[in-house]
């Protein structure tokens, strides 16, 4: 299990594309939250996901900066 | 202004000059100062998916962001098959397409389909835009996000109302699109390994194209000895007259350039991904080799073999910083005399059929004879793509245009239509087979009557000839559904949308009937090869078996026997 912390900007198709994103990879989500996080316009994406063995959880957050509406990611 | 006018004007701002596509309901407005537009050319095209790849032949044949456009509900979803081919193939493409009107959007009004949705897989980036004002700025972006780092497929969606509502104008500012900064370290690290290596390989890949760094990958290459192999995306990027070059790797590569890979101690990875039709079982490829990974997605090091040192960044910067920091390699001469031995051994070839008909492979070496290494050549998907990239022999980056990634059949005619219209100096050929042809040779009324003079050679086999083989291989040649019988007459088809339509069955008239498509300039030309449906794509390594196992043909393993040559 793999904790993620992700910052999104608050464009539409944002979290849609993350989402997608783990469907795609064949990763599970465990669980998710979203909520604003400050004023810029921008929102806290906290997720729990679990990989396919042998899938690097570095592997997912290098794909998912490429989400262009994507500000930060980290992985615990 | 209107929001449509805007977009007109921002795409000539940004240098587009050509847009494949098809007008519809909802994608109306912009059709409209579209028709005024001194700037931008127009292509009518047949089918959507049609647009979609001539927009991708566009780019790959010039370098420039290519072009198409649709309307909304069909008119987009026939664009999903390019952009997932875009996707895969990472070539700068925006699309740009039509959607219902914002009061309706969600109530599955007429034509309505949520294409960005559908989309979000396959492409790098999509936008909805609301607001007319924001047109210019997100033309801008979606030029800038499809061509920068690696290149892919962006979606711009245009609401009707959006369109037709007043707009503002403000000159779009280019994007600031930051290039990755190599780290030095790494760099040193690699130019060591490459100092020590015994048995290096440059695995070269489609992003040495994509990044025209095709003079910098012959200059290191000659300073420092090291074998090149090709993949299907970067044939061209070496030049197959090179004596450093051994060819294609892969399920149907060369036997010299599977062994290189797989007997090597040092793979350096230029702008390559490690696909499965390249490495073969991944838990057996290249063993010994250490991994020097050279790409600009950060996403593609270590996604499928592990990279010991990783380079991050354009092809360009990579090759140059090699090149800085190298210095004299190793003793290669006993890898070379092992490589050169299995070149000699088992170079390409191929028999002829029994049953007297056509060799397929012949035709396609003959027009790569013919016509020269200054065309572009596209394919589709199948064995006569792989004979294309095996028997044409190509000397520039970009000259071949395929679908390797996701392997669309029916790429070859639109695919070459769009780069006609991006380089109309050169002569393209479309080297296709009887079963893509009919997926997509609608677009052949397009080139007709555009001014578009292709040439596409139907290597007709009357089969879809690759899963006939695979049939033939692997299900006991049952050969369910891959017949396509022998209709439609593909010169008399060509004729009547506005073509030149030949036919050549023998060895003889190959030759006459090439040169007679190369002296029509003013219309496009279908030559239907007639060929045998037998013949066989070899080498082969098999889907799911490890590259040791490459069988030059049935049951022929030349590197699982002993009689090799030298024990590497």
């Amino acid at each position: 299990m793999h904790r993620l912390s992700v910052l999104l900007r608050n464009k539409p198709g944002a979290l849609a594309r993350v989402v997608v994103l783990f469907s795609t990879r064949d990763v599970a989500v465990e669980s998710l939250s979203l909520s604003p996080a400050g004023a810029d316009g921008l929102s806290r994406l906290d997720v729990q996901v679990r990989l396919r063995e042998g899938r690097s959880v570095d592997q997912l957050v290098h794909q998912l900066r490429r989400v262009v509406d994507l500000c930060e990611v980290s992985a615990a | 202004m209107n929001g449509a006018l805007a977009l007109i004007k921002a795409l000539e701002a940004v240098g587009c000059e050509t847009v494949f596509g098809i007008p519809g309901g909802a994608i109306l407005p912009a059709y409209d100062p579209l028709f005024d537009s001194a700037k931008i050319r127009h292509v009518l095209t047949r089918h959507e998916q049609g647009a979609g790849h001539a927009a991708s032949g566009y780019a790959q044949a010039t370098g420039r962001v290519g072009v198409c456009m649709a309307t909304s509900g069909p008119g987009a979803t026939n664009l999903v098959t390019p952009l997932a081919d875009a996707y895969l193939d990472s070539v700068p493409v925006v699309a740009i397409t039509g959607q219902v009107a914002r009061p309706v959007i969600g109530t599955d009004a007429f034509q309505e389909a949520d294409i960005r949705s559908i989309t979000l897989p396959i492409t790098k980036h999509s936008y909805q835009v609301t607001d007319p004002d924001d047109i210019p700025r997100v033309i801008a972006e979606a030029f800038a996000l499809a061509a920068s780092g690696r290149p892919g497929p962006v979606l711009v969606d245009l609401p009707k109302d959006v369109l037709a509502a007043p707009a503002g104008w403000t000159e779009p500012e280019p994007p600031v699109v930051v290039r990755p900064r190599l780290d030095p370290a790494q760099v040193r690290q690699a130019a060591d390994l490459l100092a020590r290596a015994e048995r290096p390989v440059f695995y070269v890949g489609g992003g040495v194209v994509r990044a025209g760094a095709a003079d910098l990958l012959r200059e290191l290459a000659e300073r420092t000895g090291v074998p090149v192999v090709t993949t299907l995306m970067a044939r061209g990027a070496f030049p197959d007259s090179h004596p450093q070059h051994l060819g294609m790797p892969g399920m149907h590569g060369t036997v010299a350039a599977v062994a290189a890979m797989q007997k090597s101690d040092l793979l350096i990875a230029l702008g390559a991904r490690f696909d499965d039709r390249v490495t073969g079982s991944l838990a057996r490829f290249a063993p010994e080799a250490l991994v020097v990974h050279a790409d600009i997605d950060p996403a593609e090091i270590s996604k499928n073999r592990r990279a010991d040192v990783p380079l991050i960044g354009d092809c360009r910067d990579v090759l140059r910083a090699l090149k800085a920091s190298v210095t004299t390699g190793g003793d290669l001469d006993p890898w070379w005399k092992y490589l050169d031995g299995l070149r000699t051994t088992f170079p390409l070839g191929y028999d002829w059929p029994e049953d007297g008909s056509l060799a397929p492979q012949y035709v396609i070496s003959r027009i790569g004879e013919l016509v020269g290494p200054e065309a572009i050549y596209t394919s589709g998907v199948g064995q006569h793509q792989m004979w294309a990239a095996q028997f044409v022999r190509y000397e520039r980056p970009g000259s071949f245009i395929n679908s390797g990634g996701l392997g669309t059949m029916g790429f070859a005619v639109p695919a070459a239509m769009g780069a006609v219209c991006g380089a109309p100096d050169r002569q393209v050929w479309a080297i296709d087979g009887d079963g893509c042809f009919q997926m997509t040779n609608q677009e052949l009324a397009t080139c007709a009557l555009e001014g578009l003079p292709i040439k596409v050679a139907v290597i007709n086999n009357g089969n879809l000839g690759m899963v006939r083989q695979w049939q033939n291989l692997f299900y006991g040649s049952r050969y369910s559904h891959t017949s396509l019988g022998s209709t439609p007459d593909f010169a008399l088809l060509a004729e009547a949308m506005g073509c030149v339509g030949l036919r050549c069955s023998s060895r003889a008239g190959v030759d006459d009937v090439v040169r007679e498509a190369m002296a029509v300039r003013d219309r496009p030309v279908v030559i239907d090869f007639v060929v045998g449906a037998d013949a066989q794509v070899w080498p082969m390594v098999a889907a799911g078996t490890g590259n040791d196992e490459i069988m030059t043909a049935r049951g022929l393993r030349p590197l699982c026997d002993s009689d090799t040559g030298e024990d590497l």
